[in-house]
């Protein structure tokens, strides 16, 4: 909720995050510099960016076709989580069942299933990235969607009742509004999951054109900055995925504001 | 009573709860004329609430007859004849203050520009004119409370129901919403009838026709009380020796049993 609390973009919310990045970055190259670090255990971050600016095209390539992976999965996983949610708001007793062993799903390491979704969908294929994603985002989706679907009072439904409106009414005019606080927060923790999705299910293999696939290949035979220069771009697809769902929070919910 | 618009015939009310039936409401009788103010007052857990709640369909009755309109009480629900105001306002927080006034009537299926035009004219009633674009959370509780009224108000419906409408509001804010309402009452063509639950005597007794003060454990009429003072009401109501009369007159009323 914090994130959408201010209207307006003021620096003074900007520059103490900025400032703080900035002195890390700074501390992280001073640190590599003065005890002389070598290069394969870890680059300052002036040679990551260097190792970036070499084929900045390439890399932000590959990141796209990661990217895309994590938001094709992320859209069928939050997808399928709200229609199951709908669903378990029309039939209690399916609520019952899934939406406890939904919460137990969301504590669980689902990307160790990632080998095994190689195995059932290709190793090499973009389909057992899309699946990890998928998994990943559709547990989280489904139990704050019930929740926010859920949320309504007693008042506000007696009132639909008062009204003798339709069960579509009250989906439509009371729940959905009700529930989309609860969407953009699964929308916001299923953004960086999606990522992370993507990103670990391709150290398992995938194809050449690939964030994990570089980063693991790199890493393996030492060149740590190109590894790095790929981890940076994995943060900047992350941030703008997580950015973008923010903005449309925003107008979404622009009587919060 | 030929003009009675509600009747209750030996009604009761008898929930099961995990220590046994209670009951709420032990075989009421009460005829409601077309156009009447009826103020129902009683201590917490007398069945007041209870009581209009089964005018409005929202519970059912364990035993007994009851008609609204000459119908039951849910064929009465089904055809929109009464509006609700809750203790709480109930508005819709996405929705804008028009909006809110409005939602009975998209749901009743009004065409926009219509329903448009009859939410501004209920909220100039009201006096909240200049905040149809405002959302509920801008607005005090008193506004609030006007907003839930104009949209009880919004579809013309034949009866009112009222939860301790002004409850959670301040004695200051709440004798001028008293007067407010019935101003809007008055005002009308033809007098809704409205059923006012209240604990407040001088609010039942500045209001209403006739006084129903019932009693707890079970829930009964204890007596009735007439309100002979003149419309329309004003602030020196409050002063005239027979409002005094009538206050001491419900208060012995509530003191007896």
């Amino acid at each position: 909720m914090s994130s959408i609390q201010h209207s307006t973009f003021k620096i003074q919310h900007f520059l103490p995050p900025i400032l703080t990045f900035a002195l890390a970055m700074a501390a992280w190259e001073s640190l590599v510099r003065g005890f002389d670090i070598p290069l394969y255990l870890l680059p300052a971050p002036s040679q990551v960016v260097a190792t970036f600016m070499e084929r900045p095209v390439y890399l932000l390539g590959i990141g796209l076709a990661t990217f895309g992976n994590a938001l094709v999965g992320s859209l069928i996983g939050c997808g399928l989580g709200c229609l199951v949610a709908a669903a378990c708001v029309r039939w209690p007793l399916a609520a019952d069942g899934l939406v406890p062993l939904s919460v137990a799903a969301s504590a669980v390491p689902i990307i160790a299933l990632s080998p095994l979704l190689g195995i059932w969908l290709g190793s090499i294929s973009p389909a057992s990235k899309v699946g990890v994603v998928a998994i990943m985002t559709f547990f989280p989706t489904l139990v704050n969607v019930y929740r926010g679907l859920s949320s309504p009072r007693a008042d506000s439904l007696l009132l639909m009742r008062s009204y003798a409106a339709r069960q579509r009414d009250i989906f439509l005019k009371l729940r959905v509004p009700a529930a989309l606080p609860f969407l953009f927060n699964a929308l916001r923790i299923c953004a960086s999951l999606s990522m992370i999705g993507a990103v670990v299910a391709e150290f398992f293999g995938g194809p050449q054109n690939a964030l994990g696939v570089y980063i693991k290949t790199q890493a393996g035979i030492l060149r740590t900055a190109e590894a790095w220069s790929a981890i940076v771009v994995a943060c900047l697809f992350g941030l703008l995925f997580y950015m973008a769902v923010v903005a449309i929070e925003r107008r979404a919910l622009r009587w919060k504001l | 009573m030929s003009d009675a618009i509600i009747e209750f015939d030996r009604v009761s009310k008898i929930y099961q709860s995990g220590g046994g039936p209670v009951t709420a409401l032990h075989d009421v009788s009460l005829s409601i004329a077309d156009g009447e103010f009826i103020a129902l007052i009683g201590p917490s857990g007398c069945g007041k609430s209870t009581l209009m709640r089964l005018v409005g369909d929202l519970e059912q009755p364990s035993a007994g007859g009851l008609r609204v309109r000459g119908k039951t009480p849910h064929q009465a629900r089904l055809d929109r004849d009464y509006g609700i105001v809750f203790q709480s306002p109930v508005l819709y927080e996405w929705r804008s203050i028009r909006k809110n006034v409005e939602l009975p009537l998209e749901i009743m299926g009004q065409p926009g520009p219509k329903r448009h035009a009859r939410a501004d004219e209920l909220l100039r009633l009201v006096g909240l004119g200049d905040f149809g674009d405002a959302y509920p959370h801008q607005l005090s509780g008193g506004m609030q409370q006007r907003a839930s009224i104009a949209r009880a108000l919004s579809f013309e419906p034949a009866i009112l129901l009222m939860d301790e409408p002004f409850g959670a509001l301040d004695e200051i804010t709440r004798e001028r919403m008293q007067l407010e309402l019935l101003g809007i009452w008055d005002g009308g063509d033809q007098r809704t009838t409205v059923i006012f639950v209240t604990h407040s005597i001088p609010e039942a007794v500045f209001l209403a026709d006739r006084v129903v003060v019932m009693s707890p454990r079970p829930g009964r009429v204890e007596r009735v009380v007439p309100i002979d003072l003149p419309r329309p009401r004003s602030f020196e109501t409050r002063e005239d020796p027979r409002f005094f009369a009538l206050v001491t007159e419900v208060r012995e009323g509530l003191r007896e049993h």
